[in-house]
């Protein structure tokens, strides 16, 4: 049980998707400049990730390394497509902006890389519960993202103005999300420095691979 | 005068300076000289293959089948991917175990996979790019945008990664301030 | 190590002199407003430095004076009706993101200064460059009015100045609050180069790449015209002196230091040229910070390999013995450091990713031997 909770929070506070293992960076920096863009790539990231590795988890283990990645990623491709469908319905307009970012989604390192290394290693339910929070930990800083930087560049919260003295418009640019990232990635890490139980029980969680 | 103006608009149209992509892959990468070569060079003949691929693919996929381009691209990578291994294992097991690592790391990432959504965009815009050549120069171009930008990180590895830098932002945060900045200046440019 | 420190506040104590005396000429031309923006930006600065050495755990020292002179930088780059906020928060980028993040003025990257102008440029880029004409006095806390470009964006896109060489001389036309004082900044100049405050190879690299390119590639209608008015307009000689040839940031060998600067302030002009892009040429230094910490790197070894010998030679008079260790440099690229298989080592791969730098301080990564960077005091 104790274990269970420590991988709950491994996803979000001790081995945060972005903030700790810098995975799926580009969409936040590029696109997490509002809070439509990061509720579009966070449903989207959601529905792809999860049902990806749910279902990559059914391929033999036995086979090749390379072919097996080469599958996960035929899997989230396939599952991309009706997900972008739906997507469509729901964010239309940022699913514009976003661009070649959506698509990015369906390839990223979560999938990828830590399917093998991680969640592959662990019992289905357990996988499932952790697999949840590390794709929570992505929603929660792209969400996080999305709302600084739209109410710091635009002045806005969700498209609707707020009154900011000063805008800095240059957060809304690529430039502005690597900074931006770079500071929160700090913070994240002075939080956790903060927390000795959620650090050393992320650290023992990178140890066991389990 | 003309190498300068080139320089600036390589710079300009870096996909990580520009547009983040394959940061992540760039960050391992830098951490030492001959993964720094190793990973750039596959990862430009994953771009530049890649972009040959895009190119078949964008010519030969009709329009209503375009949801299925995320696909086709995974599934040209991914046969890359496997290419790339089976060459070298055939050439030489001791290279095979000794290179293989460069080929795992670079086939599924944001800098190749998001290099052949953005020649195929820019190819959609103009239609003089849709060709096999212009694709292939434009995946080499992203290859060594890669290597410039590894460059850019390796330059200030150290300061970075130096005791003198608070530990909450040792490495991977000042890593991104830093690449910010100069991201910031190179958009001061345009 | 006393002796640098001794140094280090020296050369921030000339810095403040030949600043402040451009703040004295800036009030002369556009009143207490120019002033209230130093202010600003000094206590914003100070404010900032003290808040994140606190936050690092470290003591503020004499030494950590630096941002002040970094402060008045930033304010003499802009114009005179700056608005205070952006001007503030200019300085606290400065301090914070582009000093403080990558740990203080030990282990400087980028020129505060230069850094925190091109985030103003990105940012507020229409405020930045449009400039009251001199002698035009705002009040403290009025709106500006007459709001014009700037003599660099008039020879920028024409090739012209319609200014006399005294008036240009004093400063007299219309720019930065600080950077147009042309007399002054060559006063500066040699006085700071004297008294090896800046990098006199940078320093002199930057004017002779932007000579050279004005004279071979005219953009006014002469030669000498051409390098007379490229080197007083978009802040060639005053980023030259207080951002390019900056000690802390420029290569320490004057050899090295020379090309550091040409190179910038070619790719500058080039710049200005093609795209009348005004104040290239502190972006340009910005870009070049990579080159300079490499060059920097090379030094390094340049020096260590020298130590390495010069060891050897007192070793083999003393006694035949192998060579001397060198001392390792964590941190430092090398060629064996091994990428991880995912093949074979996932979870391990996935751990040095996802690997924390532990809190302990590491050594010093950075260090040459017999140059220590001097303790907090």
């Amino acid at each position: 049980m104790n274990d269970r909770r420590n991988s709950v929070f491994d996803g979000v506070l001790g081995d945060n998707t972005v903030l700790s293992a810098l995975m799926v960076i580009s969409p936040v920096i590029m696109c997490g400049d509002s809070l439509k863009n990061a509720e579009a790539l966070s449903y989207a990231f959601t529905s792809i990730t999860i049902l990806s590795v749910l279902i990559s988890s059914l391929v033999p283990k036995k086979l090749p390394y390379a072919l097996k990645i080469v599958i996960y990623a035929l899997i989230s491709s396939l599952i991309y497509i009706p997900v972008k469908v739906a997507t469509h319905e729901f964010y239309r307009d940022a699913i514009e902006r976003i661009g070649i970012y959506f698509p990015l989604l369906a390839v990223n390192s979560l999938i990828v890389f830590q399917t093998e290394a991680k969640f592959f290693r662990m019992k289905r339910a357990r996988m499932f519960f952790s697999l949840i929070f590390y794709v929570l930990g992505f929603d929660i800083v792209m969400l996080l993202t999305g709302v600084v930087r739209e109410l710091l560049a635009y002045g806005t919260i969700n498209g609707r103005i707020v009154d900011a003295d000063v805008l800095i418009s240059g957060l809304s640019q690529p430039f502005g999300g690597f900074i931006f990232l770079g500071l929160m990635c700090g913070l994240y890490r002075w939080i956790r420095a903060k927390i000795p139980d959620i650090s050393k029980a992320g650290r023992e969680q990178d140890a066991s691979g389990k | 005068m003309h190498l300068v103006n080139e320089i600036i608009a390589l710079l300009a149209a870096n996909l990580i300076l520009s547009q983040a992509l394959g940061t992540s892959t760039l960050f391992i990468a830098s951490g030492s000289r001959k993964n720094l070569i190793g990973t750039a060079c596959v990862i430009t003949i994953f771009a530049v293959l890649g972009s040959g691929a895009a190119y078949l693919t964008d010519r030969n996929l009709p329009e209503k089948y375009a949801d299925y381009t995320l696909l086709i691209y995974t599934l040209s990578v991914g046969i890359i991917y496997v290419i790339l291994l089976s060459a070298l294992y055939f050439i030489s097991r001791e290279k095979f175990v000794k290179f293989r690592k460069y080929i795992h790391i670079s086939a599924y990432n944001c800098a190749v996979m998001g290099t052949l959504f953005t020649v195929s965009g820019r190819a959609a815009e103009d239609s003089s790019l849709r060709n096999l050549g212009s694709y292939m120069a434009a995946g080499l171009e992203a290859g060594v945008g890669f290597i410039i930008a590894a460059l850019i990180l390796t330059a200030a590895y150290r300061k970075l990664n130096s005791s003198k830098v608070p530990a909450a932002f040792r490495g991977f945060p000042a890593m991104l301030v830093y690449l910010g900045i100069i991201s910031m200046a190179v958009y001061a440019l345009k | 190590m006393l002796k640098k420190a001794r140094k280090e506040r020296i050369v921030w104590l000339d810095l403040m002199i030949t600043l402040v005396t451009l703040e004295l000429m800036s009030y002369f031309y556009y009143g207490m407003r120019t002033v209230v923006l130093g202010g600003v930006c000094v206590a914003f600065s100070l404010a900032a430095e003290l808040a994140s050495l606190r936050l690092m755990h470290r003591k503020f020292s004499a030494d950590d004076l630096t941002c002040t002179s970094d402060a008045l930088i930033i304010a003499l780059m802009m114009p005179a009706v700056m608005d205070y906020r952006i001007a503030a928060i200019a300085s606290v980028f400065a301090v914070v993101a582009a000093k403080n993040i990558f740990g203080g003025r030990q282990n400087m990257i980028f020129s505060p200064a230069a850094a925190a102008y091109v985030f103003v440029l990105t940012s507020w880029g229409r405020k930045l460059l449009m400039y009251t004409a001199p002698h035009v006095k705002t009040g403290i806390f009025d709106d500006p009015e007459g709001l014009t470009g700037s003599a660099s964006y008039i020879y920028n896109t024409t090739g012209k100045m319609d200014y006399t060489d005294f008036e240009i001389l004093l400063g007299n036309f219309t720019g930065p609050a600080g950077a147009v004082s042309i007399l002054l900044l060559v006063i500066a100049a040699v006085m700071l180069m004297l008294r090896r405050d800046i990098s006199a190879g940078a320093f002199i690299g930057s004017v002779a790449g932007t000579v050279l390119f004005a004279a071979v590639t005219p953009i006014a209608g002469t030669r000498s015209d051409s390098v007379k008015y490229t080197l007083v307009t978009n802040m060639v000689l005053f980023a030259s002196i207080y951002i390019v040839a900056d000690r802390r940031i420029a290569p320490k060998r004057d050899y090295f230091a020379f090309f550091y600067g040409f190179f910038i302030a070619v790719f500058a002009y080039i710049l200005v040229l093609t795209t009348a892009k005004e104040n290239a040429v502190v972006i340009v230094a910005v870009l070049f910070t990579p080159a300079a910490l490499a060059i920097k790197n090379l030094e390094k070894k340049i020096d260590l390999a020298y130590a390495e010998s010069l060891e050897n030679e007192a070793q083999a008079v003393q006694e035949p013995a192998p060579g001397p260790e060198v001392p390792e440099e964590k941190g430092e690229l090398t060629d064996d450091v091994e990428l991880p298989d995912p093949e074979e080592t996932v979870s391990e791969m996935i751990e040095e990713l996802t690997a924390e730098v532990p809190e302990t301080e590491l050594p010093s990564t950075d260090e040459v031997p017999g140059e220590e960077a001097e303790e907090d005091e």
